[in-house]
């Protein structure tokens, strides 16, 4: 991990550089810690982690293209399709029970024995709320209009949101095109809690190799709601730039969980595994213990010169 | 195997149906509750307004006992004399919502504030307590095991006090007073070590009983002998309960009501122990257009629930009964208006005092 943020400072801090020469003589001191922002949102092109004003830890992913889903997985991976994505932040690890705890609102986990364990049996609906807490904490615009029935995401808004299931598997494959990112499945005990290793729990996030990008427990520990309704259907016509999951469709809309849990299978921690999950939300008691969540916040130019002040020493 | 099977035929006998239940007619549950002396309060929402009223034990002449267009009166409790009703009251919307705790005479008058920020309150069987669960954050959250500790109100002095495990009690919901005072029984989810339990809390002291029957929401029997809950989220069961014991365990499922259509929950007891109330109607998650209304599991205090009504069925007989398939004299239905009728609570005619 040490060796990875060793890598990602030093890739910024030359992206720093060369776009400071790339402005010529308008380019202030570098002696002055405000000099280089204007030219920071061109300089950043590699995964960076950040600490947001709330202390979470995040990691900015840049903008790019890659092949999305698979087509010698299960039908509904099928067809791989080439998907162009926008920069984001993506939070380093799995919302945590502490971090719950700070946003208050009811822990509805089944292990709180680790306030740093991932939040589990969280609704589709808690998960949206938490992300319109934070942004309250943080002073950005939530993006969930709580004032209607499914939370309509405003994906304009500045604050924290669910990822779609785009960026979470850019973020999961972190430029490989794999199966895994590490490479062979026989590393995955490395990077991921799953039914060989957990002994059918939850465990502390961030104990497991992260994956290239700098991401923990990607593959395993819960598996992660994301924004999209779940249709096995939709890669056949999703869009290739920023798709967004196909429509609710009735009473019995299932969300989608991207990567594997505790529970799962080592084929259903693979990269490009979907799965389509009730919300939960109209059970007074969600019992579904391997699901969880983390955040992100869709991050464009005019942002990017804040991203420096926040960057993880 | 063969072990589990002789088991699961033992527990079939033993909840297997008992005589057909009265048919409508002389003696039927209809002619029963219409001469019952009792009386039953309820949430309904009327008029984008959350109210409580007032009616019949056969569900005749309701009354609007609250009428306050600006406030939503919510979870209506009975004091086991039956001379006051607490109950919860929101104002605002959304997370800024305030949940405060009041009471009130029977007849809807003499309206007091308990306390801010606190929900799901319940009576000591003396009548002059009133238990209640402190919000668990400042920050409102609909969801109803959102507390943290347990305080008791008294109603004579208006001073609070904690009760004396408070600081262990985390995440109960629905609580409830044994007739006995000695236990408290609540539900928990996702705290004080238990994912899910109907717990007995000691109520003057540290000890907490699981009693191990799978569920929710449970209510004691005014006469000290029973308790009811929800199994799941279409099924309420009776079943006995030796209170008097130091250690209770609730015995096999007497009475079991099913509707597998419908949800059924909020079971309350009549003053006599002889009937049951339930709210029933379909799944949702509640309709955010509607003021004072929040979204969530429909059965939830403060979340619109379509199309919900009130039903009431005998606790006499023990047996299986089916309201999809039950004779119309087996159960009757209190309210038909839809208006999200929940959360009843029985009254007895409160003694007058003597001249």
């Amino acid at each position: 991990m040490a060796r990875m943020t060793f890598r990602l400072a030093v890739s910024v801090a030359l992206a720093l550089f060369s776009s400071c020469s790339r402005t010529g003589s308008d380019a202030p001191a570098e002696t002055q810690p405000d000099t280089t922002r204007g030219s920071f949102s061109a300089a950043i092109t590699e995964p960076a982690e950040i600490v947001t004003k709330s202390g979470v830890e995040m990691v900015f992913i840049p903008d790019g293209e890659f092949v999305m889903g698979s087509d010698k997985g299960n039908p509904d991976e099928a067809p791989a399709h080439k998907v162009k994505l926008g920069s984001f932040l993506i939070d380093q690890y799995e919302v945590t029970h502490e971090m719950f705890a700070k946003a208050q609102l009811p822990n509805p986990s089944h292990w709180q024995d680790h306030p740093k364990k991932p939040v589990e049996r969280v609704r589709w609906r808690d998960a949206k709320l938490y992300c319109n807490e934070r942004s309250l904490l943080e002073g950005l615009q939530p993006c969930y209009d709580e004032k209607t029935q499914g939370l309509v995401c405003n994906f304009e808004a500045g604050g924290y949101r669910l990822p779609t299931e785009a960026e979470w598997e850019y973020a999961c494959r972190a430029g490989a095109s794999g199966e895994y990112d590490f490479g062979p499945a026989n590393k995955l005990r490395e990077h991921s809690w799953f039914e060989e290793n957990a002994q059918e729990r939850t465990h502390p996030v961030g104990q497991k190799k992260p994956n290239r990008w700098g991401l923990h427990d990607m593959y395993g520990n819960v598996s992660e709601w994301c924004e999209d309704v779940y249709s096995p259907a939709y890669y056949k016509n999703s869009p290739s730039q920023d798709p967004r999951g196909p429509a609710a469709v009735g009473k019995d809309t299932k969300s989608t969980l991207r990567g594997g849990s505790w529970k799962s299978s080592a084929n259903m921690c693979r990269a490009t595994f979907r799965q389509g999950q009730r919300t939960g939300d109209a059970d007074a008691c969600f019992y579904t213990d391997f699901c969880g969540f983390r955040c992100v916040r869709r991050m464009a130019a005019e942002g990017l010169p804040k991203l420096r002040s926040q960057l993880k020493p | 195997m063969k072990r589990s099977f002789l088991y699961c035929c033992l527990i079939t006998a033993a909840i297997a149906p008992g005589p057909n239940y009265a048919a409508s007619e002389p003696g039927s549950l209809r002619e029963q509750l219409k001469a019952s002396p009792f009386k039953i309060v309820y949430e309904s929402y009327v008029n984008d307004n959350w109210e409580l009223f007032l009616m019949n034990a056969d569900g005749s002449e309701p009354v609007n006992l609250t009428h306050t267009p600006k406030e939503h009166e919510l979870y209506p409790q009975v004091s086991p004399d039956g001379a006051k009703i607490c109950f919860v009251s929101d104002r605002g919307e959304g997370r800024e919502t305030i949940r405060s705790l009041y009471y009130m005479d029977s007849d809807g008058k003499n309206r007091k504030k308990v306390t801010d920020s606190a929900r799901e309150p319940f009576w000591g069987p003396d009548s002059k307590t009133i238990g209640y669960l402190p919000q668990e954050y400042s920050k409102f959250n609909v969801i109803d095991y959102s507390t943290k500790g347990m305080t008791f109100y008294d109603l004579a002095t208006g001073q609070s006090q904690p009760h004396p495990n408070s600081g262990n009690l985390h995440h109960l919901y629905n609580p409830c007073f044994a007739p006995n005072g000695k236990w408290i029984a609540a539900t928990v989810h996702a705290g004080m070590g238990v994912d899910h339990a109907i717990l007995l809390i000691e109520a003057h002291g540290n000890k907490i009983i699981n009693l191990k029957i799978p569920g929710c929401r449970p209510c004691l029997s005014p006469d000290g002998k029973q308790i009811a809950w929800g199994p799941g989220d279409h099924e309420i069961a009776a079943a006995p309960i030796d209170l008097d014991s130091e250690e209770p365990k609730v015995g096999q499922k007497r009475v079991r009501i099913l509707d597998e259509k419908l949800k059924i929950y909020h079971v309350d007891w009549s003053p006599d122990s002889q009937f049951l109330s339930i709210s029933r109607g379909p799944e949702s998650e509640g309709d955010l257009s509607k003021p004072g209304t929040h979204h969530a599991a429909c059965e939830i205090v403060g979340v619109y629930a379509k199309d919900w009504n009130l039903c009431a069925v005998s606790a006499q007989r023990d047996g299986v009964l089916d309201l999809n398939t039950a004779a119309a004299g087996d159960f009757l239905m209190l309210t038909t208006n839809r208006c999200s009728n929940k959360e009843s609570a029985w009254i007895r005619p409160p003694r007058k005092e003597k001249e």
